[in-house]
């Protein structure tokens, strides 16, 4: 049976006085070519959910010059389905204040931020709270414990727009801006924060740095696959009896097991019909595939991502266009409007999609639903657009029979 | 021109918020003066974020979460006896200025649906009928 494997998880963790920081002792020791290469050689892919090589990241932002170099926790956790952002903030956060403290003496950022939504008051308190108590301990501030290496972090609430947790909105947000998404290239690498090079990471990113530091880049790579290194927080909810935040080492497992042995099977016995994988952006994953092995790997064969590790289960007792329109309102409405294949794009899937409930879905009707989720998929600017089409258009496509007989939509 | 980071518009709008529980237009003024744009500006980016009101909102904000987790566990339920129980739809605030209603995405709180939200504090697995015994008590 499937045990969950502890590298991020652990007791909790946020009394400054009961932790040393080992893994930014560490990385002090090292210098920061180490530190990039020790990141690099773990294998870490970012964990908010476009998957780039941590380490490769760190070191374009570490070769970048200028006088001012930002490093931003982004903290804006608002996936649908995803909620292990949460339990790290809760639960070991001096590991996130810890990967942001390696990340910058890095880059030698001497300022960071933690973009947070603002919908998480509790654990806004409990940052302000430990920001508060690190600059008293000397952890941040100064010449941190005894080094010539300064900085402090900015805690920045965001206020209830999904889109800031792309990285360019985000940083269009932190500017005082609307929070649009930017034309790249210049990445934020090079041209961040008020033009400054900005090193921006996720959450549980960081935390697998600073543990990656601790306990070693070869034990991280040890664990998983040869692709996929490591462990991953998967947020189980839906139709699950047991909803929660599992650490599961890459490889170990198939998303059955996830779902039976950590999930404990699906709520009253229901029958699955699909999976969504990897939060609201990721294609789904039909029952009959769920052999498929937990790993980026795993995923891409059966048509999907590991994203942000939000899965999502959905049993045969929902309404497919319940769900449908919940997923094409969520995009309508968190939409920032700045290109128009996804400000116009959204609102027509969602138009099709929600008249079809009682207009009927018709063969032609799908595929103008296809059709602007392609030109979005191309041509929108950032991850919304793209990524709207994915979940939306893999069950039009999976269930395209029930869907135009009207099994579910009259 | 450079800009200098040390005030974050978002920080100063959530602080004048609290204070008012809305963002009044003399303070859009006064942000527009402190960070050197015009009102214009200032206005069209609070407007951008669905947690900044511009508008006097009731004394409690209430926030249904109705993503896909929750609407899962039945957070339409929830959400129909709130409307019943407020006389309210989504976005609109009661005559008496007591409660303004919001139906919002993902709150971050899947595992634990259906979720409801007064102003910070949050009510998880939650039932139709503490929702309404929950708004209830306020006054």
């Amino acid at each position: 049976m499937l045990q969950e494997r502890k590298f991020l998880k652990g007791p909790e963790l946020r009394d400054i006085d009961d932790y040393d920081f080992p893994g930014f002792q560490k990385a002090l020791e090292m210098g920061p070519e180490a530190i990039v290469e020790e990141i690099s050689k773990s294998g870490l892919l970012g964990r908010g959910g476009a998957g780039f090589p941590t380490g490769k990241k760190w070191e374009l932002a570490y070769q970048e010059e200028g006088e001012n170099k930002y490093i931003i926790c982004n903290a804006d956790e608002g996936e649908p389905g995803t909620f292990k952002d949460r339990y790290l903030l809760d639960e070991r956060t001096l590991k996130v204040l810890e990967g942001i403290m390696i990340g910058a003496y890095t880059i030698d950022a001497d300022t960071g931020y933690i973009y947070i939504r603002g919908e998480y008051s509790r654990q806004i308190e409990i940052l302000e709270e430990t920001l508060q108590k690190a600059r008293k301990a000397g952890i941040l501030g100064e010449d941190i414990l005894g080094s010539n290496f300064s900085f402090d972090i900015k805690l920045v609430r965001g206020a209830g727009c999904y889109v800031c947790g792309d990285e360019t909105s985000l940083l269009n947000s932190l500017e005082g801006m609307r929070g649009s998404s930017r034309s790249k290239p210049p990445y934020p690498i090079s041209k961040g924060l008020y033009g400054c090079p900005t090193l921006v990471n996720n959450v549980e990113s960081l935390a697998c740095s600073a543990e990656i530091l601790n306990q070693g880049a070869e034990k991280f790579a040890s664990m998983g696959t040869e692709e996929s290194s490591g462990t991953k927080l998967v947020s189980l909810s839906g139709d699950i009896n047991f909803p929660g935040v599992y650490e599961v080492e890459f490889g170990s497992a198939s998303l059955q097991e996830i779902i039976e042995d950590l999930g404990g099977g699906s709520q009253q016995g229901q029958e699955i019909k699909f999976i969504i994988p990897g939060g609201l952006s990721t294609p789904i994953v039909p029952s009959d595939n769920l052999q498929a092995e937990y790993s980026y790997e795993g995923l891409q064969q059966a048509g999907s991502s590991v994203g942000s590790g939000g899965m999502m289960v959905i049993s045969t007792a929902q309404e497919l266009s319940d769900i449908l329109t919940r997923i094409a309102r969520f995009y309508m409405d968190e939409s920032c409007g700045t290109c128009l294949p996804c400000r116009e794009g959204n609102k027509q899937i969602y138009r099709i999609i929600s008249e079809a409930k009682y207009a009927g879905l018709t063969v032609d009707r799908l595929n103008l639903i296809q059709d602007i989720g392609d030109t979005m998929q191309e041509a929108a600017r950032c991850g919304l657009g793209r990524s709207a089409q994915l979940p939306i258009g893999t069950i039009l496509s999976e269930y395209k029979e029930e869907l135009i007989e009207g099994g579910n939509l009259p | 021109m450079q800009k200098e980071d040390t005030d974050i518009l978002l920080e100063m709008a959530h602080d004048i918020q609290d204070t008012y529980g809305y963002i009044p237009e003399k303070e859009i003024a006064e942000l527009a003066e402190k960070l050197s744009e015009s009102r214009a500006t200032i206005y069209g980016a609070l407007e951008f974020y669905s947690m900044f009101y511009t508008e006097p909102t009731g004394k409690y904000i209430i926030r249904i979460c109705d993503s896909i987790s929750c609407y899962m566990n039945n957070s339409n339920e929830v959400l129909e006896a709130v409307q019943d129980y407020l006389k309210l739809e989504a976005g609109e605030t009661s005559d008496d200025k007591l409660f303004t209603l919001e139906v919002v995405e993902c709150l971050g709180h899947c595992g634990e649906g259906p979720v409801m939200m007064v102003d910070d504090r949050l009510h998880t697995q939650i039932s139709p009928g503490r929702a309404v015994e929950i708004l209830s008590k306020l006054h």
